[in-house]
């Protein structure tokens, strides 16, 4: 087992990864940028080391700083939490040259995984569903139209080299195929300098359901269920919950043998997320793996009453997974709020420091945060504040207590989204469980429409 | 009494920062009170317990290999040295890596630079370690070395003081 971890990261991921170290009796080492200074993963770690300025490329990004404030510090693993470098093919490469455990998947695995066509194509050979469409670049109209006729109404045409909503149309019937190809191959040349179009089934209001994996060096693969995460602001997720409302027991134990299978055929180890996008017919579709934690971990860590992150350590270390997939049940539902630092209506980010911080408690309540009163939101880094979890005997009985959570976490200093979650712990659809990809689109709009009664 | 009487005396109390002001006149009787900043706070907070109390974080242990001594970083203690105030005049000559410093460009050799020595802009004071690769850290201006901060084979971290120079004019 390894005598001391480095956490490459900071705020409340730094934070998790260090409870679980010191449950284990692994000492700690923080790193951090200067603004950084004064921070609690910084407070509470038993080394801290200063990695660089402000700037993430010089600091949390930084693999020289980071790779050599391991080397002097000894530590024998190194973290890397979410986002900054923990899809770095090249850290767990240089960590592997350095003899410093990555606390991840191989290199290989990232690399291929962070390949959106080589992961799609390596999900086929798996037998995982993909989203059905052409196998590549579409060369003329005739094709296209044959194409959408297979894939069946309605598609998306969208441009290779393209991205940001930019270079696609949905077509919806034959007719409006070699038109809108026409158009859409100009608009790519325009854009992107590139013609090439490619077609997809266009999922209408798909719901983002993803499955947590866990490998280990032993051959074990097993899944963790779902988390339902289709509340998003322009691709950012802003509410999850574990299970899904919609999720079967059947539909879970189909898509997590998807999931382990893909996950499994990549020859992956460690933790693992694979998102699919499921349709109103419960279909569903590969999206893309992370390769990672994730933010929301949590919630499936309440349900299950596994911990990943230690459960992350003992595999990094050589150890088999703690348990086997028969041994795994869920018990009750669980919800996440993201507390971010930004207006509730107009998302503006409010850095600042802040005044006063009340967390709630009681029971079925855990909240990650590295915040505090006095503590210092920066504009430097997300805007995450506090990951507020709540867990009940079911659906009904985690919204009720979500709400008395939101109605007392008090966040002063700054602007939240508190008030937006309590709005949405309000919203019919979100209480029917009606979820889509689209749901904050017609949340946003609904708000903004005159009232017409309470 | 008119709206633009009430505006008058409203404008006056809040330049006077009066809370509480009554008028009584001609049938009329004004009471205005003005509550304090209302806080989004739905009740008294229980004073939250304050966050331990800043302090420079600890620095890495001092010593060179095999493994430098940890110092634990209990909220409050501070075993580590405060930064050198930078003295008026002097240009104090920071770490921009994290790595092992070195005085001299091998065991044997001599130490780049001692107290007292005159340096150029742009000759090397020390060598920092990172990664297997030897970084040669120059001086940004002429002048005297007046002070060491750091002894062959310790570990710094960015920021960390390295020398003090004396500019010269």
């Amino acid at each position: 087992m390894f005598k001391k971890i480095l956490i490459a990261n900071r705020g409340e991921i730094a934070l998790r990864v260090m409870w679980a170290c010191k449950e284990l009796g692994i000492k700690t080492v923080a790193v951090y940028a200067e603004p950084d200074r004064h921070s609690l993963h910084v407070r509470f770690a038993d080394q801290a080391v200063c990695i660089g300025p402000a700037r993430s490329v010089e600091s949390y990004l930084n693999i020289p700083a980071i790779i050599s404030a391991a080397e002097i510090t000894g530590a024998d693993a190194i973290h890397p939490g979410y986002g900054f470098l923990s899809e770095s093919s090249y850290l767990a490469e240089i960590c592997e040259a350095c003899a410093i455990k990555f606390i991840g998947p191989g290199p290989q695995a990232i690399r291929l995984m962070g390949d959106k066509s080589r992961a799609k194509k390596a999900m086929i050979k798996a037998g995982v569903p993909v989203i059905p469409g052409s196998p590549g670049v579409v060369e003329d109209e005739d094709k296209a139209t044959r194409l959408a006729r297979e894939t069946g109404f309605p598609v998306i045409l969208k441009a290779s080299a393209g991205g940001g909503g930019r270079g696609m149309r949905i077509i919806r019937e034959a007719s409006e195929v070699a038109p809108a190809f026409r158009a859409a191959q100009a608009e790519a040349a325009a854009a992107f300098g590139v013609p090439d179009v490619y077609i997809e089934k266009y999922v209408e209001a798909p719901r983002h359901i993803e499955i947590q994996v866990m490998a280990d060096t032993k051959g074990n693969v097993v899944h963790l269920g779902e988390r339902e995460c289709s509340i998003q602001r322009r691709h950012q997720k802003l509410i999850e919950e574990c299970p899904s409302p919609v999720v079967t027991e059947k539909l879970r134990r189909r898509m997590g043998r998807a999931a382990v299978e893909a996950a499994a055929a990549v020859q992956y180890v460690n933790a693992g997320t694979i998102e699919f996008l499921v349709d109103e017919q419960s279909n569903y579709y590969f999206m893309e793996m992370n390769t990672r934690i994730q933010v929301e971990h949590g919630v499936t860590e309440l349900v299950t009453g596994r911990d990943l992150v230690k459960e992350q350590i003992h595999i990094a270390a050589g150890e088999p997974l703690s348990f086997a997939q028969k041994d795994l049940g869920f018990v009750g539902h669980a919800i996440e709020c993201r507390i971010n630092a930004e207006d509730p209506v107009t998302f503006i980010p409010s850095p600042g420091t802040i005044r006063s911080f009340n967390v709630p408690g009681g029971p079925g309540v855990r909240v990650d945060t590295a915040a505090h009163e006095g503590c210092e939101i920066s504009p430097y880094y997300d805007s995450l504040v506090a990951k507020l979890m709540v867990h009940g005997r079911d659906r009904r009985e985690a919204i009720a207590r979500m709400r008395r959570c939101l109605d007392v976490m008090v966040v002063e200093g700054i602007r939240t989204t508190v008030p937006l979650h309590r709005r949405i712990m309000d919203d019919p659809d979100f209480l029917a469980g009606r979820l889509s990809t689209k749901f904050m689109e017609r949340f946003q709009v609904a708000r903004k429409a005159p009232v017409a009664g309470p | 009494m008119n709206l633009k009487e009430l505006k008058e005396i409203l404008q006056i109390l809040d330049e006077k920062e009066i809370t509480e002001f009554e008028l009584e006149e001609q049938g009329i009787k004004l009471r205005i009170r003005k509550t304090p900043p209302v806080s989004l706070s739905p009740g008294p907070l229980a004073p939250v317990a304050p966050p331990p109390a800043p302090g420079v974080p600890v620095l890495v242990g001092s010593g060179p290999q095999p493994r430098p001594a940890e110092s634990p970083a209990t909220p409050g203690s501070a075993p580590t040295p405060p930064l050198p105030a930078e003295e008026a005049g002097l240009i104090l000559v920071k770490s921009p890596i994290v790595g092992t410093f070195y005085r001299s460009p091998d065991p044997a050799a001599p130490p780049f630079v001692n107290v007292g020595d005159r340096v150029r802009v742009g000759q090397v004071l020390c060598i920092i370690e990172a990664m297997k690769l030897m970084n040669e850290i120059e001086a940004e201006v002429s002048g005297e070395i007046v002070k060491i901060h750091q002894e062959t084979g310790q570990p710094v971290q960015y920021g960390e003081p390295l020398f003090a120079i004396r500019p010269e004019r």
